[in-house]
């Protein structure tokens, strides 16, 4: 396994321990389902709870790292710090105004060694960096645009893809 | 006797990823009549990425060591 599959791994196995519910987004999400993309940080939108607030802290103990923290004065978004990546906390929403129970609805599982992540549709995760647009997101649309593409030819022919 | 359970970066090895190649190779020459559009070797890597099972050594991230400079 390398050192990224094993973060994953472990981050997955803390997630289910604290007992928060995320959702992967950004490219983190793209990449677990196939897209050929890399990232710097895992992404994950939770609901904005005092109890998940509570629950993110477990999860940044448990990975060895720093209580979440602001990122900027320019967003909401926290940053757990500390771990293997920066993995940055989004409540509520994403760009593209996409809310937390719609891309929940629209959200795929795909199986992690022994753990299962929720990830942010494809499409979902398109659209929010179209909003985005910054020139980091506009970079990798092409090539995400492609994997949905694929994703879903393969899921109407009976699905070949491992999610 | 239960076959033993080996780690999936000791189980992976050539042969396996001989099968791959060709597991790809021949959902590449289906799928490739629709998307002619679609850079061919993009099309493999997406079914490489799609396919390549978990724990055999696939990186996701990159560090900046530097501005400008980035490592897996």
């Amino acid at each position: 396994m390398s050192p990224d599959e094993e973060f994953l791994t472990t981050l997955l196995k803390a997630l289910n321990a604290s007992g928060v519910e995320a959702i992967i987004v950004g490219n983190a999400g793209a990449a677990l389902q196939g897209a050929p993309v890399t990232t710097q940080d895992v992404d994950l939108l939770v609901r904005d709870t005092p109890l998940n607030r509570e629950k993110l802290e477990t999860l940044s103990r448990a990975l060895g790292a720093a209580r979440p923290a602001a990122i900027s004065e320019l967003t909401t978004a926290v940053r757990i710090t500390g771990a293997a990546f920066p993995i940055d906390i989004l409540f509520d929403s994403m760009s593209g105004g996409l809310q937390f129970a719609s891309v929940r609805s629209r959200s795929r599982e795909v199986a992690v060694a022994d753990v299962t992540a929720t990830v942010a549709s494809l499409d979902d995760i398109i659209r929010s960096k179209e909003a985005a647009g910054r020139p980091k997101d506009t970079a990798v649309l092409p090539i995400l645009r492609d994997t949905l593409r694929v994703q879903q030819a393969l899921d109407q022919s009976g699905g070949e893809t491992p999610t | 006797m239960a076959a033993p359970s080996v780690p999936a970066e000791l189980a992976w090895s050539s042969a396996h990823a001989e099968d791959l190649v060709a597991e790809v190779q021949a959902l590449y020459e289906r799928l490739r009549p629709r998307f002619p559009e679609m850079d061919p070797g993009d099309l493999k890597l997406i079914l490489e990425c799609m396919l390549r099972p978990w724990g055999t050594g696939r990186g996701f991230f990159l560090r900046q060591i530097r501005p400008g400079v980035y490592v897996p």
